[in-house]
């Protein structure tokens, strides 16, 4: 292996099992038998570029050799967007960290992609500026990744998805060389933006930022009707002054940070059944001062019932540690959605009645990210030490991804597992679009193969489709809570 | 994040993490090594397979100790894994197993045979008052005290952080404190052999000192080595109902605060670096602040990564036993950056991360002091 990258020094490669092993999971674990027989999830070897050349060279010698080739930054995702499916070599990117530079009067930064998102703030608010989103894994998330997928978080209700506010990147092309793409080049950058790692991978990113807020003001409202917490998401994201984001969440979701030890905002009924209509809503405002202040103007419109200041501060500090409900597991699993606002109640309440019906636990929690768009979470707790049960309850995401598709939404993110879901995800016309960007980029097809494009074998619409129901099923009956 | 604890033992807590990398590029060493297997959450996937079986060996495991036990990981851990408990418990695993790193059976063995963990005779331990020219006919070593100063091995047998505890008495002196040290009676803490796993060889130490402390009828021990305060909060304060167990900073901020000394202008700029387990582990953020805003004509400024978000020296986990080349780039990383204040001094509250800061700082930004508060106090009392 080193033989065959000279520049690359040689303890920038390992070959090690244990290491290899590491670096073939991500955030969500799947049995062995769902794996195993399908691919390959072993990469030959890591390579962890030290430079933007250094990252070009390993594409270069892929594409010569036709090696798969999957860029990994903080592996925060979970559709195996980055573990490899058919070997090769897993490249980590995560030593391209920092590299800050602000240009104040433009309000741009320039860094290098594996930079975390609170890194990027941190150092942006330390010179007064801010950056204009962030996801609720900003601890984690590098600029990169989150650009490579779909870009949508804290902050996208008032400025767009990361994508809106990228001004070029600099990338390393599966024919090694290394290209700055803007709105105009050819390819343009909006090509790499979701394109999970498929067709480069992103050596530098410019993007726009904003001064840092004079003022900010959170704002906690309880609900007791899930369609009235619905329609408020859904008004309040329209109104003016924009907020910089609001977060919501359902009964189950507190039921879960109950269980898992935590403290909850709202008294819930000792047992979770019959499911509370309970809801919550957290709205944010970021700014100046006077906007600010007209934003807590707009609240006095809201149906629901403000809580104290000290509660909303302490969910807003809480709003990068949802995962805190994985303590009500040990294991869980979760259909992650882009939804429609205005169907948002509609699909909270299917959730309650699904869940009810079937006696289960589902947690639901979302942002909205546009005027008319959420991104929701519908979480459940399982036990990956229980194979079968767990194998159900992985079955029982299509279950509530199809609740889902009847409310407008779709899955966020394709990856491995959601590449079942493309007719959802894409029109035909849009497919096609992506593939003939893919085979003009990437003819040799090393970049992170096996993503996005197609479904492979189990992945195919009838295999998933008949698989997911008769397991989704299973969880319905090892999933029931006990009474 | 709240302080509450949630931990439920290995396997349970190797099963909640999420994997979800919170913990990367807060963790010093992860971010010298670089590979997943020195992530935390690769960390816990190691102990998770060796828990489930899989034939590891003791070079693998040996990226379990490539961790100073700083708790970073665990403050900004996105499922509130306790990890400095869990890295104990692993590390004691992996000795289950005789799979940790020969450096640290060295370590024990010392221990066991002199007490202390660098193998020097433990009547030496307070050879460093024999060179003082000041010091009393008595030698600090009274039957009876208000207060004991347990000195620890660091500044017992390091020539650096020596100077530490010379510098403490003569504080504590000045403050009119009624003091003792222990001298040969004392020995290790046993901190060094918790962080390796062996919990159950620092037992006879633990009893040791107990009995030691409980004869000089002291009201009070105060520590200048914040990992040497953590041990005896963790594991004697329970023998010990009804004694305050102070870092020195602690104790010194409530003196200058009933009375305060006659201190002379120190003409510099100080920055602070806090150590992981005064701070971050331990607690105490402000204690050290106070006594520093005490010290007239000191400029002193703020690093950015401060209080629970402090950097960590390297110093810790014993990983200077295990690797002390990557013990040495942490420390000359945080070294930079806590010189990038402008600071000509970088004061901090505990021996081992002065010394580990010393020779970061030698290499990295040469020119720039180290020292422990109390010199610093020290050097502003003209003592
Ligand atoms: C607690 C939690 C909260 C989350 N909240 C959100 C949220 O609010 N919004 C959201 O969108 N997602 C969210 N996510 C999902 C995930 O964290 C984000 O998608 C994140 O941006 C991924 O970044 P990463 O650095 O982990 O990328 P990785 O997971 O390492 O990679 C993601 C994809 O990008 C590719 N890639 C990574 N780096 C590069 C590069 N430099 N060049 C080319 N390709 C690259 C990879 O091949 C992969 O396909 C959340 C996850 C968690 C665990
Ligand atoms: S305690 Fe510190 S060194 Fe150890 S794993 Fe956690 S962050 Fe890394
Ligand atoms: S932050 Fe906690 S939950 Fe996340 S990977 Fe690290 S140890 Fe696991």
């Amino acid at each position: 292996m080193p033989a065959t990258f000279p520049d690359i020094p040689v303890n920038r490669i390992t070959d090690d099992p244990i290491e290899r092993k590491l670096y073939s999971r991500d955030l969500a674990p799947v049995p062995a038998i769902l794996v195993k027989p399908f691919f390959r999830t072993l990469p030959d070897a890591v390579i962890r570029p030290g430079n933007a050349e250094q990252v070009a060279e390993v594409v270069r010698q892929a594409a010569r050799q036709r090696v798969p080739v999957t860029p990994r930054a903080a592996a925060s995702t979970s559709y195996y967007n980055t573990v490899p499916v058919r070997g090769g070599w897993v490249l980590d990117v995560n030593d391209l960290r920092g590299g800050i530079e602000l240009d104040a009067a433009r309000q741009t930064v320039r860094t290098l992609p594996a930079t975390t998102w609170f890194e990027l703030d941190d150092a942006l608010q330390q010179k007064g500026f801010a950056v204009k989103s962030y996801p609720s894994s900003a601890v984690s998330a590098t600029i990169g990744g989150w650009v490579s997928m779909q870009g949508h978080g804290l902050g996208s209700l008032k400025y767009g998805g990361v994508g809106e506010q990228l001004v070029s990147l600099q990338v390393a092309l599966p024919d090694g060389e290394l290209r700055t793409v803007t709105r105009e080049s050819d390819p343009p950058l909006d090509w790499f933006v979701a394109a999970e790692g498929t067709l480069g991978v992103i050596t530098g990113v410019e993007l726009t930022v904003r001064p840092r807020p004079a003022a900010e003001s959170h704002h906690l409202f309880a609900f007791d009707d899930l369609n009235a917490l619905g329609q408020s998401v859904a008004w309040l994201s329209r109104a003016e002054p924009r907020p910089f984001t609001i977060f919501f969440a359902d009964s189950g979701y507190l039921r879960l940070l109950a269980r898992g030890g935590f403290h909850i905002p709202l008294d819930l009924p000792p047992s979770h059944f019959p499911i509370s209509e309970k809801g919550l809503l957290l709205a944010s405002f970021q700014g100046e001062t006077s906007e600010v202040n007209r934003g807590k103007d707009v609240l006095t419109r809201l149906p629901g019932q403000e809580l104290p200041s000290d509660l909303a501060l302490e969910e807003w500090n809480l709003r990068l540690y949802h995962l805190r409900t994985k303590r009500a597991g040990p294991s869980l699993l979760a259909a992650e959605l882009w939804l429609p606002l205005d169907k948002l109640g509609h699909y909270l309440q299917a959730v309650k009645a699904l869940a009810g019906r079937s006696h289960l636990l589902i947690g639901t929690y979302g942002l909205a990210v546009a005027p008319d768009m959420a991104l929701v979470m519908s979480l459940y707790p399982t036990d990956e030490r229980h194979t079968v049960k767990y194998l159900a309850a992985i079955g029982f995401t299509k279950w509530l991804h199809d609740l889902s598709a009847r409310c407008g939404g779709r899955p966020y993110g394709v990856g491995l597992w959601n590449s079942a879901y493309l007719p959802r995800l894409f029109s035909p016309a849009q497919l096609d679009e992506l593939k003939k960007r893919k085979a003009r980029l990437d003819p040799t097809g090393i970049m992170n193969p096996g993503k996005l494009y197609r479904a492979s074998f189990p992945l195919w619409p009838v295999t998933f489709s008949l698989g997911a129901a008769v397991l989704g099923a299973g969880h319905v009956m090892l999933g029931r809570e006990r009474p | 994040m709240s302080d509450q604890t949630f931990f439920k033992g290995l396997m349970d807590e190797s099963l909640i993490c999420a994997y979800c990398g919170y913990c990367r590029t807060v963790c010093p060493t992860y971010v010298e090594v670089g590979w997943e297997s020195c992530s935390p959450r690769g960390r816990i996937q190691l102990i998770r397979l060796l828990l489930a079986g899989t034939p590891l060996s003791a070079g693998q495991m040996t990226r379990l100790y490539q961790c100073t036990l700083c708790g970073h990981c665990a403050q900004v851990c996105s499922t509130r894994i306790d990890l400095r408990q869990f890295w104990l418990e692993a590390r004691a695993q992996t000795v289950s197993r005789e799979l940790s790193p020969q450096g640290l059976a060295t370590a024990r063995d010392n221990v066991a045979r002199t007490g202390n963990v660098y193998g020097y005779q433990n009547d030496e331990r307070a050879g460093w008052v024999e060179y003082m020219d000041d010091a009393p006919a008595d030698l600090y070593q009274r039957d009876q005290a208000e207060v004991v100063y347990f000195v620890g091995c660091s500044s017992s047998f390091s020539p650096r952080a020596q100077r530490i505890a010379e510098s403490f008495v003569r504080v504590l002196d000045a403050a009119q404190v009624s003091f003792t040290i222990l001298g040969e009676g004392e020995v290790c803490c046993g901190f060094p052999l918790l962080a390796a796993g062996m919990h159950d060889q620092a037992q006879t130490l633990i009893e040791h000192n107990l009995e030691r402390v409980r004869m000089t009828g002291a009201r009070t021990v105060v520590f200048t080595c914040p990992a040497c305060r953590m041990m005896w909060l963790e594991e004697y304060a329970r023998h010990l109902p009804g004694i305050r167990l102070l870092h020195a900073t602690e104790l010194l901020a409530e003196l200058m605060a009933a009375r305060p000394l006659p201190l002379k202008d120190v003409n510099r700029v100080v920055t602070y670096h806090d150590p992981c387990d005064l701070a971050r582990n331990g607690g105490v953020y402000d204690a050290p602040r106070q006594v520093l805003a005490a010290i007239p004509g000191l400029q002193f400024v703020e690093v950015h990564e401060r209080r629970e978000r402090g950097l960590c020296c390297g110093g810790g986990g014993d990983l200077e036993m295990v690797d002390p080349a990557l013990a040495q780039r942490v420390a000359q990383r945080t070294a930079s950056k806590l010189a990038a204040t402008g600071a000509q001094v970088i004061a901090t509250a505990c021996p081992q991360c002065v010394r580990t800061l010393a020779r970061g700082t030698e290499q990295a930004v040469p020119g720039v002091e180290v020292k422990d508060l109390v010199e610093l106090l020290a050097e502003a009392l003209d003592i």
